[in-house]
């Protein structure tokens, strides 16, 4: 099994600049992960809140690597003919009905049912062979030559029975599929599953990968990252709207706005045009942040409040 | 694996996070990978080899720093004590030498070498830290140090004797913070883990309020384990032979041919519990970690109805459904917005006012459970009703915190009692508890 692009993992800081080139911020402690990740050969299952960039991190992986990214988005009820293969039922069908004739010959040249079992055993395999399996998004990660970025989405959200199933493909990075064998990786794909902490996810699980957590990101942080997402914004109100939305972080939401949100915020701000926060100006587009008409509420209670704040902050 | 490693790992088990063998072989090759030469990065490779969880991250956090914390000998006394002294005797034992020249770094160093000669990763009790104070000392080379401050009083050197007396109670001190933070390091798990085995057979009936909290979290652990066994088990049971007749009745449709053939199914059926819960103040404490306990079993029990009694009964089923379970059990403590009385307890009372309004709720389904100490204050104990009851269910089971010997005592009516269940357990620990799921769940029969 090989792995792909080594050099573009040499060092922690080559990892930090290779992702702010594909316009992710990425701090010290992701790079970290990333690195070690790569050289141990371990899947990184990404914890946070909704909205910090757990998926953003794949799908940036995917880009940095120049690799095709592979998404499977975990669901109650996911299964294995929904994420690993499943047989392409329809073509076997009809290849039976189209191949009728042709069998019918086969057969009626023998005599006896024993003889002609005996010669379809001579093709049995025909109808289970590799052109009739539909391969789903874990076995497609396996038979990338090239490798890739394997993304289980909420993996928090999936059954434990799934998540069972996925420890013989994050540990030993192969399959078993009874009709044909065991599928290996050719070369390792980039792992990473993302939760939500929906529920705890089971020891053996978080055993076989590395662990990141990313939470909500400190004000200069915050800043860089929409500096490199919304290049446009004036450097003031870019200040102000981040000072702005770490300051709604502290209150009891329902639903705290999170990076996703300042990115919206911050490019709706744009396309208005406007270059400072004004109480009415944040009024109007409250809802670009917040989701819950009581969240709503709540910050316009502070409204006055925080827009002066971030004014005088920045 | 290196040593600074291995303490490191054995410090976090210490701390509560589980360490598995594969993890600590991740984090050794990512110390391999990493070195030791940026603080910063060791932390982030360590925190995503070992922490896997959000308060894990927290715990590791404290941890390594609290670890990685240069133990920096503080030395005002002897800071105060004029200049060092440069001319050292070879006569002098190294320790003197290190004390009297100040070479903290050597101190520490040293220190720190000695602490792992005697083992101090090995400390599981406060009381040990004493001892492993003076183990470090002797070793560090107390005697040598002793001897010398001895012999400058003698040879008429007593600034040098009192000097050396100051760094003495000095470097006391520093190891004695040292041996601290090693005890806050190794040893918390280590008494937590007796705590918990002292709780799990402590009497119910004594458990303190302070230790409320610890059991609850027990309690969570156990139910938590039950739960996944009990309910993996119904899954696999789910599977079975070729079941003939059945196979031959639906294949009717295809002509007599046998095309979809049918399984036998076995099925583990959840037990459906209805709970009979003495509340009065003997047993309080019992019948609230009862419900604890059989409500956190929501998994694995397909139905509970509980009906709390003390002068009369009522059923509490509607507040469970309401609250949360440990809401539940505080609001029926205090018996909050509840037509109970809680004068003397009647069991034959509350026997007929069950036999009356909810009689029809036990099938041959149910298996009831009765919670109480049958202290029926020499009342009537109506037992022909307990009869009908366990007539109806499939099982009646007398938990009893009282153990066998007080049975029938004085105004106790259990022996009157005993021959209408099925089955009569003592009940007064947690452990006692966890073994009351495994007869629940082998009443409910494989068919």
């Amino acid at each position: 099994m090989k792995w792909l692009n080594e050099e573009k993992f040499s060092t922690i800081e080559r990892i930090q600049q290779g992702f702010d080139d594909v316009e992710y911020v990425c701090t010290k402690k992701i790079a970290t992960t990333l690195y070690l990740a790569y050289h141990l050969g371990k899947p990184i299952l990404v914890e946070g809140p909704a909205g910090v960039g757990k998926t953003d991190l794949g799908k940036s992986a995917a880009i940095y690597l120049q690799v095709p990214l592979i998404r499977l988005q975990c669901y109650e009820g996911l299964d294995e003919s929904k994420a690993l293969y499943e047989w392409k039922y329809g073509k076997q069908l009809l290849y039976t009905q189209i191949l009728k004739d042709k069998l019918n010959d086969l057969i009626q040249k023998s005599d006896g049912l024993s003889e002609s079992i005996e010669k379809l055993h001579q093709h049995d395999d025909i109808f289970f062979s590799s052109p009739f399996l539909e391969p789903r998004p874990l076995l497609k990660a396996l038979q990338q030559q090239e490798g890739c970025v394997l993304l289980v989405d909420e993996v928090d959200k999936s059954d434990q029975e799934f998540e069972a199933f996925l420890l013989e493909i994050l540990s030993d990075f192969q399959v078993s599929v009874p009709e044909i064998g065991t599928v290996s990786a050719t070369s390792k794909p980039f792992v990473f599953l993302t939760s939500n902490n929906t529920r705890e996810l089971s020891e053996a699980l978080k055993r076989r990968c590395l662990h990141l957590f990313i939470p909500f990101p400190d004000p200069k942080l915050e800043r860089k990252i929409i500096h490199t997402r919304v290049p446009g914004i004036p450097d003031r109100l870019r200040k102000q709207l981040v000072s702005f939305i770490q300051q709604v972080r502290k209150l009891d939401l329902k639903k705290v706005p999170s990076i996703s949100e300042t990115i919206d915020w911050a490019r709706v701000l744009l396309l208005l045009h406007s270059d400072k926060l004004s109480p009415d100006l944040v009024r109007e587009t409250l809802n670009v942040f917040l989701k819950f008409e009581e969240d709503i509420r709540t910050v316009e209670e502070h409204l006055y409040d925080f827009t002066e704040k971030s004014l005088a902050r920045a | 694996m290196d040593q600074i490693l291995e303490d490191f790992i054995s410090a976090l088990r210490g701390s509560g996070i589980r360490i598995s063998i594969s993890e600590s072989t991740d984090a050794m090759r990512a110390v391999e990978l990493m070195g030791y030469g940026d603080r910063g990065v060791l932390k982030d490779a360590l925190s995503a080899a070992l922490a896997k969880s959000q308060t894990e991250e927290e715990i590791f956090e404290e941890c390594f720093e609290r670890f990685f914390a240069f133990d920096a000998f503080s030395n005002r006394k002897t800071d105060s004590a004029g200049p060092m002294e440069t001319d050292l005797n070879t006569q002098d034992s190294l320790l003197t030498q290190m004390l009297l020249s100040g070479d903290n770094a050597g101190l520490s160093v040293a220190m720190g070498h000695a602490a792992r000669q005697v083992d101090i990763t090995g400390i599981k009790f406060f009381t040990q830290k004493g001892l492993y104070i003076q183990k470090i000392m002797q070793q560090m080379g107390l005697e040598g140090l002793n001897r010398d401050i001895k012999r400058f009083a003698q040879e008429d050197m007593k600034g040098r004797a009192e000097k050396l007396e100051a760094a003495k109670e000095a470097l006391f001190e520093n190891v004695q913070n040292y041996v601290e933070r090693q005890y806050d390091l190794f040893a918390s798990s280590a008494t937590e883990e007796m705590i918990e085995q002292y709780l799990r057979n402590i009497g119910l009936s004594n458990v303190e309020q302070r230790d409320f909290q610890r059991m609850r979290v027990i309690v969570q652990k156990m139910t938590k384990r039950l739960n996944t066994l009990y309910s993996r088990r119904r899954k696999t049971a789910n599977r079975g032979l070729l079941d003939f007749k059945n196979t031959l009745r639906n294949n009717i449709t295809y002509g007599g041919l046998l095309f979809e053939p049918k399984w036998k199914k076995r099925k583990i059926d959840r037990p459906d519990v209805v709970a009979l819960c003495d509340v009065s103040r003997s047993v309080k404490a019992v019948s609230r970690f009862l419900l604890l306990f059989l409500y956190s079993l929501n998994e694995i029990l397909e139905r509970i109805r509980t009906f709390i009694f003390c002068s009369n009964l009522v059923e509490v089923t509607h507040v469970f459904d309401e609250y949360s379970v440990e809401e539940a059990v505080t609001k029926i403590d205090m018996g909050v917005g509840l037509p109970i009385i809680m004068g003397r307890t009647d069991y034959g009372g509350a026997l007929l006012d069950f036999k009356e309004s909810w009689l029809d709720t036990v099938t041959d389904k149910t298996t009831v459970l009765v919670l109480g100490d049958a202290r029926n204050n020499y009342g009537d104990p109506r037992t022909e009703i307990l009869r009908e009851i366990k007539d109806r269910s499939r099982r009646l089971i007398w938990l009893n915190p009282e153990s066998e010997p007080f049975w029938g005592t004085g105004d106790s009516e259990m022996k009157r009692y005993l021959p209408h269940c099925d089955l009569v357990r003592r009940c007064n620990t947690l452990n006692h508890l966890e073994r009351l799921v495994e007869v629940l769940m082998r009443t409910a029969t494989l068919h």
